[in-house]
């Protein structure tokens, strides 16, 4: 204890030299340019994106449904009559597979994807002569569960899909060419950067908005606080979804959570539809999944906003719908 | 080649690096060679005082009196060869210039542990167990835990951000970023609260060693006194044969054991084996056996235990009296919200070791140190911050690894039905309620299969307007409704215990 005593009267009593002097300003200088870089690389302003580029690709039907016992089989066959997967995804394409991981519940409880749904759009994918196929969600609850329990992580990975976590750092600011409440929201910018966009949704109960559809999937591209998107939701998710513009839109509907939605947990709650709706016009998609269980489509406002403004179309007596059981059927 | 000191370094460097794997791999989803309370179910002083304390045998309680057993056999080894905090304390201690400078202790001073010891005892007999306060494992967990991992996560997630953003180094590189992000670094960088203070004083007690060897060890850990204790009957021994009376041991004692050449202080010795190189005629060793006189060790046994039978007996006596006024049966209000199935408050404070585990492995990172929120002698127990992470729903993590059962170990079904508190609605700030505007995050949320945050629907002006009202009887208080509020910057909906 004597020793720092003394150490220190020395200290305070020693001539500051002008070495010593210059030794101190140099390291606090350099802390201080440290720290500042440190700042400056933690809150980086992100590049603002315009949104994908919309590809206006049709496919042979505008919405195709099939039904049947194998989830993967139907899904296989929607998009295959819808024209296959080659139509949507050219050789050497990224392509980015979006389904529904936010709960850590598991595929009977029905509040994620379905991962056989899933597992086939990753394999048509690859077939189809993509790169590579991502595969990630933003999700509600813990990440690593929601990925685990939901079995889609081990789907996907079995097929060859890249299933990692959000970077919540690695975001693009949407930028809209219309006035938009969503201006300046943190997108990810692999949901942007992607050649492909894949939206695979699972049609269930939503407190809020009555249904989550496709263009409610779409809210798991987005970083921020994503509770905010809430307020005035049907003008933010047809904005969301014209930024975004998905291909080829894949609605599970093989179980479907009809109550205490969207993260449920009652096996009461759910029920077995064994239906696949596949389409491009994400608006048209909704609204007959929406019609499958007995919803008005005007009733969810983004549907209806989405409708209104013509950012696709909700009329289900005007569109060419194919629906057939997939078994016995010949592909 | 100083074959014993390599192999003490190593074995020292071996538990050190067991220790960070076992307490790294303290998170979802618990796949660690060992369990996480491994290292903990083999300290006897928190176990053998934990169960004194509260009058339960505590599982694992064999692992420790093991310890004893083997101490009773070998010594001091685990102060030497095994104890994390005490490779720490070794560490720094070398970083010092001058090797010369170890200032003996007055022996008294070496006594200090003892009186530690005793007032733990005491306060384990009147039923409170603040054993946990100068447990080295502890303080070493808590470093680990809180402030190591959580730091060396953050510098490499960082660096990582820094190679793929700023440098624009995509690819192979992101991908690795990826999978590392799913296994060995964890989603997020998690921090800890008050985790400067956590840290100061584990430094407080390397640092310490930088002016005295050891002193730690050799004047306040309880679990050094514990074990000096049974050491000083240990079969093993040294032994000196035709000692010149160099004294080079007795400088070169890290715990200044050795009184002169010939004879130490069995219960001081950690086995570092530096005297068996240090000695000029090459003639100290450890043995079993017993050789020529008796009289190495006599110094020490004529001395007695560190306090006399009339200090041992104003001890028990004055520590009763200290928790006497908290003899009684008392219920002490909760004033923090506790971590899914923790024991009543008074015994969960009791109970709780302070190691961090059910910190560590919460995978929201919600559970954090309480510092003075819940009283004294609540200080460092893991309470359920909302605004940082909630309590994920069919998660029961925490209860698995906790080395005492402050928290118990609960099936998943067992732990839904635990409540940690209720949720309540700020109807001045929500959104629904105070803006008519549309949100219902929070029942978005809600885990409980039944939503224990209902919708009431309202006609205002033609417009139909949902809010939400919570049901007390259903609510687990989780907390995620607080978490994803996203009104701020006071969240309006709050759990509370």
């Amino acid at each position: 204890m004597d020793r720092i005593f003394y150490k220190l009267e020395c200290f305070l009593k020693s001539h500051i030299s002008r070495r010593r002097f210059l030794k101190i300003c140099l390291g606090g200088l350099a802390y201080f340019i440290s720290t500042n870089s440190f700042l400056k690389y933690a809150f980086a302003k992100s590049a603002s994106s315009k949104g994908r580029p919309k590809k206006g690709i049709r496919g042979d039907h505008d919405l195709v449904v099939a039904e049947g016992e194998d989830p993967y089989k139907n899904t296989v066959s929607a998009v295959k009559e819808l024209g296959g997967m080659g139509r949507f995804v050219k050789k050497g394409d990224t392509v980015l597979v979006k389904p529904n991981i936010a709960w850590d519940r598991t595929p009977a409880q029905a509040a994620n994807t379905e991962p056989r749904v899933v597992a086939a759009i990753v394999d048509l994918c690859y077939k189809a002569g993509a790169r590579r196929v991502n595969v990630f969600d933003n999700t509600c609850n813990e990440e690593r569960r929601c990925y685990d329990n939901s079995g889609i992580a081990r789907a996907a990975r079995e097929k060859g899909a890249k299933v990692y976590f959000a970077d919540h750092w690695n975001v693009v600011k949407a930028n809209f060419p219309y006035k938009s409440p969503m201006e300046g929201w943190p997108v990810f910018a692999d949901a942007v950067k992607c050649d492909t966009f894949i939206n695979v949704p699972v049609l269930k109960h939503h407190g809020l908005t009555g249904l989550t559809l496709s263009m409610k999937n779409l809210m798991g591209v987005c970083g921020g606080t994503r509770g905010l998107i809430h307020m005035d939701i049907g003008r933010k998710l047809a904005d969301l979804t014209d930024f975004i513009s998905p291909d080829l839109t894949v609605i599970d509907a093989t179980r479907v959570l009809t109550r205490h939605g969207p993260s449920g947990g009652n096996l009461e709650d759910v029920v077995t539809f064994n239906k696949v709706i596949a389409g491009t016009d994400p608006t048209l998609t909704d609204a007959y999944a929406a019609a499958l269980v007995g919803r008005d489509p005007m009733s969810i406002s983004y549907i209806r906003n989405a409708s209104e403004r013509g950012f696709g179309s909700a009329d289900l007596t005007k569109a060419d719908i194919l629906e057939y059981r997939t078994e016995g059927r010949q592909p | 080649m100083k074959k014993l000191v390599v192999l003490r370094r190593s074995s020292q460097a071996f538990f050190l690096l067991l220790f960070i794997y076992i307490l790294w791999s303290t998170t979802y989803p618990l796949e660690g060679l060992l369990p996480p309370e491994a290292f903990f179910k083999t300290n006897p002083s928190i176990m053998i005082f934990t169960s004194i304390s509260e009058r339960l045998l505590l599982p694992g309680l064999a692992f420790a009196l093991g310890m004893l057993a083997l101490t009773l056999v070998f010594g001091r080894f685990y102060c030497g060869w095994v104890c994390p905090l005490g490779t720490m304390i070794d560490i720094s201690g070398s970083l010092r210039r001058k090797r010369d400078n170890l200032k003996r202790l007055p022996r008294l001073y070496l006594n200090i542990k003892y009186l530690f010891l005793f007032v733990i005892l005491g306060f384990a007999a009147a039923g409170v167990q603040i054993a946990w306060i100068l447990d080295p494992m502890g303080i070493m967990a808590r470093f680990v835990s809180l402030n190591l991992i959580p730091t060396a996560t953050l510098l490499v997630e960082r660096s990582f951000i820094f190679l793929i953003r700023d440098l624009g180094l995509s690819g192979p590189v992101h991908d690795i970023y990826r999978a590392l992000r799913g296994s060995l670094l964890g989603v997020k960088v998690h921090y800890f609260d008050s985790s400067l203070l956590i840290f100061l004083f584990f430094a407080a007690v390397c640092v310490s060693a930088f002016f005295i060897s050891r002193i730690w060890c050799r004047t306040v850990c309880p679990l050094g006194a514990l074990y000096s204790y049974f050491a000083r009957f240990a079969l093993m021994r040294r032994e000196v044969e035709g000692c010149v009376d160099c004294l080079k041991c007795v400088s070169d004692c890290r715990m200044g054991a050795i009184t002169d050449g010939r004879n130490y202080l069995k219960g001081e010795c950690v086995l570092c084996m530096d005297c068996v190189y240090a000695c000029s005629v090459k003639s100290t060793m450890f043995t079993f056996r017993r050789q020529g006189r008796r009289s190495q060790v006599t110094a020490h046994e004529k001395e007695k235990s560190g306090l006399s039978r009339r200090d041992f007996l104003f001890l028990i006596v004055s520590s009763i009296f200290i928790t006497g006024a908290g003899w009684g049966k008392r219920t002490v209000k909760r004033k923090v919200i506790r971590p899914p199935g923790a024991l009543e408050e008074d015994m969960f404070t009791s109970r709780c070791i302070r190691c961090g585990n059910c910190m560590k492995v919460c995978p929201t990172n919600g559970l954090q140190p309480v510092m003075l929120q819940s009283g004294l002698e609540g200080i460092w127990t893991p309470q359920l911050v909302p605004e940082v992470g909630y309590c994920e729903y069919y998660c029961n993590l925490c209860g698995t690894v906790c080395p005492t059962g402050a928290i118990p170990r609960l099936t998943v079904e067992e732990k839904t039905s635990r409540k940690l508190g209720v949720a309540r609605v700020d109807r001045s700030t929500c959104i629904a309620w105070a803006l008519n505007q549309k949100c219902l995050v929070c029942e978005e949320h809600c885990p409980v299969p039944e939503k224990a945050i209902k919708i009431q629907e309202i006609n205002i002006g033609g417009e139909i307007v949902k809010r939400p009202v919570v049901v007390p009887e259903l609510c687990v208080g989780c907390g995620i409704c607080q978490t994803k509020c996203p009104v701020r910057p006071e969240r309006a909906i709050k759990v509370r215990p």
